[in-house]
């Protein structure tokens, strides 16, 4: 029989409880969301549902304005990120070509600006001034570019054989036919990651609807989950709506319910995307 | 002479033929810089308000410059020394604290062999950091709640009691820590995997013929062979000290851990957006830049000088 390694024993173990830790906060979550009130409030859920019932969902969805945030959450990810995809292919390509003319300059300002900035004070006076406050703009325009992001795209379209761009160019194509036609299609690795990591950090912009966007009608998802779990107001808000009704759920139950809402869509998306986002993290490794 | 004359027209014909063929390109560049131009430099610009007793209406020409009183103002009171030092001893514990954890599970995923064990642990510890601060907060509130949470109810079982654990600043802050490694030690290994992937296997074959067991190849080969990789970490992230991320103290906060929660991105927002002070807060604010470019340049001097001492 093979002898068992102490190391494997160890590293086998180790991983396991680090996996399990990583689910638990989610699955008590998931738990707490579909239990009855009595029994959450009495401390009895813990992995697994007690008394299952739907009625924190249900409240959660005909008493608060949850779905009117996941539509502006789903309309801020949509158009951010395609802002960002769109902005981001015209910075990298150009930044890409050997003969591209201030190349180097500009790619010395940029990188500059991942080491120093003006600031939250500075951009939001930007933003007043611009008269972004409260529209959709100030989420989508001060962040349009990642530069990180757009490096990793700049590495990979470097990466691409010369020799395809050259023949290209002898037959005639120009620059944008040469980007749509050639460079576009071989970068699909880099522009799945890519994707995959605007869209999250689109889905989860939190401090900047916070800062410009002051309608309650136009809060995104992220800021209406947080005001669920930090304060009373918006829990007692929802008495409001019913006073007659006696509303039987308890308020973990309620946090929980909201938050899943956020979990869900992502954790539905992850699996189906996960192999692109580790290819997207390499390219970026292999140029660090 | 007369050949670097020539060389200098071959330069210079050669920039031209540059520019006249970057024309597409740079029409195709131009959002590119308008995007840098405006939300980028000029609030570099925007900076001069931390000179300023700063007004909206008046704005940046027709506000009052007060030189440096500011930031004499942020070091003569006590409460934003207060905030200062909250932000870096948050700062210091995460990055101390958190750094290892990340090399250690790239290691043990790396001694892995069995394909499906790995790929599924992969998977599940990737997860958390798509997760933004508001669910990992509101986790955390579920969770050390001190009426229905998982930790008190285990808690209560054992010692018949309960405990506040988000009221008290120790345990707060052991909680601030604590969600940092969750949510990032999974991802955070994914550069490292890429490390230890890409070392030569013939390394491992002659530190085996040489009678090394493999914990001994793990520490003499693995970790000198990833070296390069952790200190470019190191040194990316030595000026998170200085900026402890505002989403993160902003959903873990409560009211009784002010004291030692209160940092310097959550301070601004207060002070800058909240009540308008938008002079002392921008001070505040490039302060803070200041700080953590200073820590980068640090901390890459040091990894330089030791270059050749570490490998």
């Amino acid at each position: 029989m093979k002898k068992v390694h102490m190391l494997d024993v160890v590293v086998y173990v180790v991983l396991t409880i680090s996996a399990l830790l990583c689910l638990a906060p989610c699955i008590n979550l998931l738990a707490m969301s579909v239990s009855g009130q009595t029994a959450i409030e009495s401390g009895k859920v813990m992995f697994w549902p007690v008394d299952f019932t739907m009625q924190t969902f249900i409240t959660l969805f005909k008493g608060t304005s949850i779905l009117r945030s996941f539509k502006n959450s789903v309309i801020i990810t949509v158009i951010g990120v395609c802002l960002n995809m769109a902005v981001t292919i015209l910075a990298a390509y150009p930044l890409s070509r050997p003969y591209f003319w201030g190349r180097r300059t500009f790619s010395k300002l940029i990188v500059f600006t991942m080491l120093f900035g003006g600031g939250m004070i500075p951009t939001y006076t930007l933003v007043k001034q611009l008269g972004l406050i409260d529209t959709y703009a100030a989420i989508w325009l001060p962040g349009l570019i990642s530069t990180y992001n757009m490096m990793v795209m700049r590495s990979f379209f470097e990466n691409i054989p010369e020799d395809l761009s050259e023949s290209a160019r002898i037959d005639g194509c120009g620059e944008w036919r040469l980007l749509l036609k050639i460079i576009l299609p071989l970068s699909k690795p880099v522009l799945a990651a890519l994707t995959l990591f605007y869209g999250v950090a689109q889905w989860n912009t939190f401090m900047d609807v916070l800062l410009y966007i002051n309608s309650a009608e136009k809060m995104n998802l992220a800021v209406f989950v947080q005001q669920m779990v930090q304060s009373q107001e918006a829990l007692k808000q929802l008495q409001n709506v019913n006073p007659n009704e006696v509303i039987e759920v308890a308020s973990e139950g309620i946090k929980s319910a909201s938050t899943v809402v956020m979990v869900v869509p992502m954790l539905v998306v992850y699996p189906f995307i996960q192999k692109y986002f580790v290819k997207g993290i390499m390219l970026g490794a292999i140029k660090g | 002479m007369k050949q670097k004359s020539q060389q200098a027209i071959a330069v210079r014909a050669k920039n031209k033929h540059n520019f006249k063929r970057s024309i597409p390109l740079l029409i195709m560049f131009l959002p590119v810089i308008l995007y840098y131009a405006i939300f980028k430099f000029e609030p570099m610009i925007g900076l001069i308000m931390a000179f300023q007793n700063f007004s909206l209406k008046k704005g940046f020409f027709g506000s009052e410059f007060v030189g440096l009183t500011n930031f004499q103002y942020i070091f003569e009171t006590p409460i934003m020394l207060q905030v200062i030092k909250n932000t870096l001893v948050l700062g210091i514990l995460n990055f101390v604290i958190t750094f290892p954890f990340p090399i250690l599970m790239a290691l043990f995923i790396n001694e892995v062999r069995t394909m499906w064990f790995k790929k599924t642990v992969q998977t599940i510890v990737y997860l958390p950091h798509f997760l933004s601060w508001v669910i990992v907060g509101s986790m955390c509130f579920t969770i050390f709640s001190q009426e229905s949470g998982v930790v008190n109810n285990i808690l209560k079982a054992i010692t018949g009691e309960t405990y506040p654990f988000l009221y008290k600043p120790v345990s707060w802050t052991a909680i601030f820590v604590g969600s940092s490694i969750w949510k990032e030690t999974g991802f955070a290994a994914i550069i490292y995997l890429a490390a230890l992937g890409g070392i030569d296997p013939t390394l491992y074959e002659a530190a085996s013929l040489d009678g090394c067991s493999r914990v001994k190849q793990m520490i003499h080969v693995s970790i000198p062979c990833i070296a390069p990789t952790i200190i470019i970490n190191l040194i990316l992230k030595a000026g998170s000290i200085a900026t402890v991320g505002f989403d993160q103290v902003y959903n873990l906060k409560t009211d009784p851990v002010m004291d030692v929660a209160d940092v310097i991105s959550t301070w601004v927002y207060r002070v800058g957006l909240q009540q308008m002070q938008f002079g002392i807060s921008t001070a505040m604010g490039l302060f803070n830049s200041l700080l953590s470019l200073i820590l980068v340049f640090t901390v890459n001097a040091i990894a330089r000088k030791y270059d050749k001492s570490l490998w």
